[in-house]
């Protein structure tokens, strides 16, 4: 939200710019599907896969 | 073209996301040394597994130091040998196949789960740590005794190992 906060609407963007459209609310809850995501594959490979016993090398 | 701020973030977001995915994978390969069921075995013959010198008596070999080869039978319902010895902090190779019809081998709670097909060797190669007792089974459907059908798989110490092969072979 910060950026646009102080910005005045410029000549260009009367047209209907995006600028001023600014989701943070779609923003917060995409950084935590990401944060789930990552830590649930993090998880999942190297604790759960990995740690498990008899590895298949060969 | 315009791209909004957070548009970009998100997408920036999703190829770090594929990079974490492929980078994890190519380092299980590289680290750890993850390798796929090896489908190199020639194919033989179901019917005569009486005639091969690998599953006539299905066994446990040594094969070089620490090194193992474990010849293994599924069959409506069970594994044989039941159950499979095998000596602590070693490579062993399970050559598996079936003389009937398909079954799975799966050593409960690990990661050593192949497909067993007539006709066809699956071959795994895993490494062993502590003696422990596992628990295996058969993952896929194979006729009316098949929620029967288990074997064990015990990781025992190398004396008890030596003890057991001498003992059993006769050897």
């Amino acid at each position: 939200m910060g950026q646009n906060e102080t910005a005045h609407p410029s000549a260009d963007e009367v047209g209907g710019g995006d600028e001023e459209f600014d989701p943070i609310g779609t923003l917060t809850l995409i950084g935590i599907y990401f944060a789930i995501l990552v830590l649930s594959w993090l998880f999942i490979y190297y604790i759960e896969f990995l740690g498990r016993d008899l590895v298949v090398v060969g | 073209m315009h791209i909004h701020a957070y548009e970009k973030l998100w997408l920036a977001a999703s190829i770090l996301l594929i990079l974490l995915l492929i980078g994890s994978v190519t380092y299980g390969a590289v680290g750890p040394g993850i390798a796929m069921v090896s489908d190199t075995e020639p194919a033989i013959d179901a019917g005569g597994l009486d005639e091969d010198e690998r599953f006539s008596e299905p066994r446990v070999e040594q094969v070089g130091e620490n090194e193992y080869e474990a010849y293994v039978v599924a069959y409506q319902f069970g594994f044989e040998p039941n159950p499979i010895v095998v000596p602590e902090n070693s490579r062993v190779t399970f050559y598996v196949t079936s003389r009937d019809v398909i079954h799975g081998f799966e050593v409960a709670g690990t990661n050593a789960n192949t497909m067993v097909v007539p006709g066809e060797v699956s071959e795994i190669t895993v490494e062993t740590d502590e003696p422990q007792e596992y628990g295996l089974l058969c993952n896929e459907y194979c006729g009316a005794g098949h929620h029967v059908m288990e074997g064990k798989v015990h990781v025992v110490s190398q004396a008890e190992f030596e003890e057991q092969q001498s003992g059993g072979d006769g050897e």
